[in-house]
């Protein structure tokens, strides 16, 4: 057991504008489908010639070409083209429907001549997506507030993201002791959120063995909280744990579920899979790293295929030297 | 047997003979039937350097409340210490080490191993939860230069009977015939592999 001192001096050092909270900003780590862009393909649209026929054509247009697939599109849209004659286009159907010979017969129906377009084929599912998608077809869009405001860096405010600064700062301390050790400088915490108590601090240990990065410490220390865990830290004063108050809480702790990990950078491979199958809550780091496994590389915990996800922020104090310096060296060296 | 991975990464020609690997993955065979009986997760693992056992490993998850500690990794574990005891060098040891495991490393164990730079990974039957050897990821050949060296692997030695193993485990895990939706999908999983 421990107390965890106050990290004052230390901030003192450092350059004040890089601690403050509007220096940087967290950024979520998004699911592809959720960062890529709307991808989209071909469709046949054509102009309605009577404004009065269209609800008629759209009847017509769903029992021949119902749009099972992309229900979030509108049938109709308003005419781009301010001078064309017709004020509305209809969709006929995508490219990819038409592959059947099209039994719609445009001339008798009242439609000028088919053109093509190209359209969303999924509903988007973030405002840029959105926005890109409009551009080509009228389409419908349910926002999760929750995901915009998060692009935005708008989902924290400055009372969090202070302290936000404070958990990490932990974790840069922890990097420090453990690059005076001649390890990697990379350091991390692990949070209850629910009670805002730090459960564990932990920096690199892979000199002494390969399989200590920061995370990996802090997940055994966290084991340790509990009562179990497998290695001993004494050699290390940097990697420390706090046991939660487990008279009084329920649930009991179950691994890492509902704590949050604050790191130095982003964590690799065999960090990422090990926070999977600690159940963690969420995962918030400094700078990205080469091989990282939550962004650069891989997404993991984003991945459907697994049996657990989690949300992860970027960003977190990565103007400060000591976060952003090791990864400048690399890039020079590459 | 199907052998996978990238020529040319793990250098010269080391490599299990079919004799070795028939011997070796039958002792692990032996080691996830022992667990299955105890009512443990049914997978047998063991490193194997210069015809002797150097590591071995059971999943103590657990026991050590620390959900990484899977059975391979217990059994890094164990080489590490062997090395000690000896005075060799961990690195040069790994390098002529083969891991014999009944059910292919979930993508963390496989991150390991390339952390460890083992050459050659000899495994039973797919893991469609967690594989990281190519069921969910392939990690073993991943071009990752800062995560140790890319491992080969052979694939599918008995692995029918390391997949009957885990669906009895899974069957026991449930005496109430009454399974919960997270029970009864890895069940359905395996039973699909």
């Amino acid at each position: 057991m421990f107390k965890f001192g106050t990290m004052e001096p230390e901030r003192k050092r450092l350059k004040i504008s890089d601690c403050d909270v509007d220096s940087w900003e967290v950024v979520p780590v998004l699911s592809d489908e959720l960062s890529q862009d709307v991808e989209l393909v071909d469709a046949f649209a054509a102009p309605i010639l009577d404004k009065k026929q269209t609800s008629k054509l759209v009847q017509q247009l769903n029992t021949l070409h119902p749009l099972t697939s992309l229900a979030h599109l509108k049938r109709v849209r308003a005419c781009k083209n301010k001078d064309s004659p017709h004020a509305l286009e209809i969709l006929i159907c995508s490219v990819n429907d038409a592959d059947e010979p099209c039994h719609f017969d445009c001339s008798n129906a009242g439609l000028g001549e088919p053109f093509a377009v190209k359209i969303p084929r999924t509903p988007p599912l973030t405002r840029r997506q959105f926005e890109q998608a409009s551009e080509h077809w009228p389409t419908c869009f349910h926002e999760v507030k929750q995901v915009t405001a998060a692009l935005r860096g708008e989902l924290f405010n400055a009372k969090q993201k202070a302290q936000m600064r404070d958990y990490m700062m932990l974790a840069i301390d922890s990097a420090k002791a453990g690059k005076d050790l001649g390890m990697s400088a990379v350091g991390a915490v692990v949070v209850d959120p629910s009670s805002d108590k730090v459960i564990a601090v932990g920096h690199d240990c892979s000199k002494d063995h390969p399989l200590q990065h920061a995370v990996m410490v802090c997940i055994d220390l966290v084991a340790k909280s509990q009562g179990g865990g497998c290695y001993t830290y004494e050699k290390y004063p940097g990697c420390k744990f706090n046991s939660p108050d487990l008279e009084n809480k329920t649930p009991q702790p179950y691994i890492c579920t509902g704590y949050d990990l604050y790191v130095t950078k982003e964590p690799c491979v065999l960090c990422a899979m090990a926070l999977v199958h600690s159940r963690i809550g969420r995962v918030f780091f400094g700078i990205r790293s080469e091989d990282g496994a939550m962004g650069t590389k891989f997404k993991i915990h984003t991945r459907k295929d697994l049996n657990h996800r989690f949300e992860v922020f970027k960003g977190v104090l990565a103007r400060l030297p000591l976060i952003s310096t090791e990864l400048k060296v690399k890039r020079r060296r590459s | 047997m199907i052998a996978m991975g990238t020529e040319g990464v793990c250098g010269e020609s080391f490599y299990p003979s079919d004799e070795e690997i028939k011997k070796w993955m039958d002792k692990a065979f032996d080691m996830a039937k022992d667990a299955l009986e105890n009512g443990e997760v049914p997978v047998g693992c063991l490193l194997i350097y210069n015809n002797e056992i150097i590591g071995k490993g059971r999943n103590e998850v657990n026991e050590t409340k620390n959900a990484s500690r899977h059975a391979e990794m217990v059994a890094l574990d164990e080489l590490r210490d062997w090395c000690e005891l000896r005075g060799l060098e961990v690195k040069r040891v790994c390098e002529k080490t083969v891991l014999y495991v009944t059910v292919e490393p979930c993508i963390m164990c496989a991150a390991a191993l390339r952390l460890f730079n083992l050459p050659v990974v000899v495994y039973g039957c797919r893991n469609d939860r967690f594989g990281g050897c190519g069921s969910v990821l392939d990690i073993s050949s991943a071009n990752l230069p800062q995560t140790g060296t890319m491992f080969k692997c052979v694939a599918g030695h008995r692995a029918e009977e390391a997949v009957e193993m885990l669906k009895i485990f899974y069957k026991q895990e449930n005496p109430n015939g009454n399974p919960n939706k997270n029970d009864l999908l890895n069940y359905v999983t395996f039973l699909l592999l």
